[in-house]
């Protein structure tokens, strides 16, 4: 069942760097890779397109593991564990148009077309955010 | 992991930025098969990765069960440069005189590492690199 997290994980996913999300590939391996992401409404959301490899393992399991580290202070770091509750098409581009403006402050530079918003709810938090759990 | 071939050789970015004093991400499974995340100190030399921890903690258990693992390291300039290495565990190594850990807390905070806590005992990982992908090559 999703959690609530703290007030101080609230706010370190407030601080702009990206998510480290770990996914599992059919062969057993994990897939791991930088993206952006951004918590709101409960829930995490990132952002991509249909072809990425972390996508499709997601479809097939929708267990889904986030590190979030500051990249200047690497002992601030939380994990994640969480799952896919949803995706959905993003049309016109704008939720990536939004994280864009959350990491660089314009407007996504790159084609607006076949992008994806995946919505992740947390199940479980440890690290040194929040206590080591 | 069935198949390994030689391991190949990491390019001459990812030697550059693994020769950063950054974390490196790694991720092993845990019995039900869910993803772990940690931040680690490691050291590349010789063409492996080398990595150190207290036995009884959870990544270090996931890792001897399954001996695979996969590493990320992130140019903290620039996060979407990225190097992400799938690596195969090769030796675990015991650290009963902390040697290793020594070396890799001078790397990371120019000193040797705390006092170890009475039942603590530290473990060398060598892994070897099986495959790379990512934005840096």
């Amino acid at each position: 069942m999703a959690i609530q997290l703290s007030k101080k994980m609230q706010d370190f996913t407030q601080e702009v760097f990206p998510a480290i999300i770990g996914t599992n590939r059919k062969d057993g391996s994990v897939e791991v890779v930088p993206v952006w992401f951004e918590f709101k409404d409960g829930s995490f959301w990132i952002n991509g397109g249909t072809t990425r490899g972390w996508f499709k393992h997601l479809q097939r399991d929708p267990r889904i593991t986030l590190l979030l580290i500051d990249p200047k202070q690497m002992f601030r770091w939380a994990q994640v564990e969480g799952r896919m509750i949803d995706w959905a098409e993003d049309p016109g581009g704008e939720h990536i148009n939004h994280l864009s403006h959350r990491y660089f402050g314009r407007d996504y530079q790159n084609p607006r077309t076949g992008r994806i918003k995946i919505q992740i709810e947390p199940l479980r938090v440890t690290g040194a955010i929040d206590g080591w759990g | 992991m069935a198949g390994v071939k030689k391991a190949p050789a990491l390019t001459a970015a990812v030697q550059k930025l693994a020769a950063l004093p950054i974390l490196v991400t790694i991720a092993t499974k845990r019995t039900d098969g869910s993803v772990q995340l940690n931040p680690v100190w490691f050291e590349l030399k010789d063409g492996y990765i080398w990595l150190n921890s207290n036995t009884s903690r959870t990544w270090p258990k996931n890792l001897q069960r399954d001996r695979d693992v996969t590493m990320l390291l992130v140019d903290p300039k620039t996060p979407d440069r990225y190097a992400q290495i799938r690596g195969r565990l090769v030796s675990m190594i015991p650290d009963p005189a902390h040697e290793f850990i020594d070396r890799l807390a001078h790397r990371y905070t120019g000193k040797t590492f705390r006092e170890l806590e009475p039942d603590e005992h530290r473990v060398t990982f060598k892994v070897q690199p099986v495959a790379v992908t990512g934005q840096m090559i």
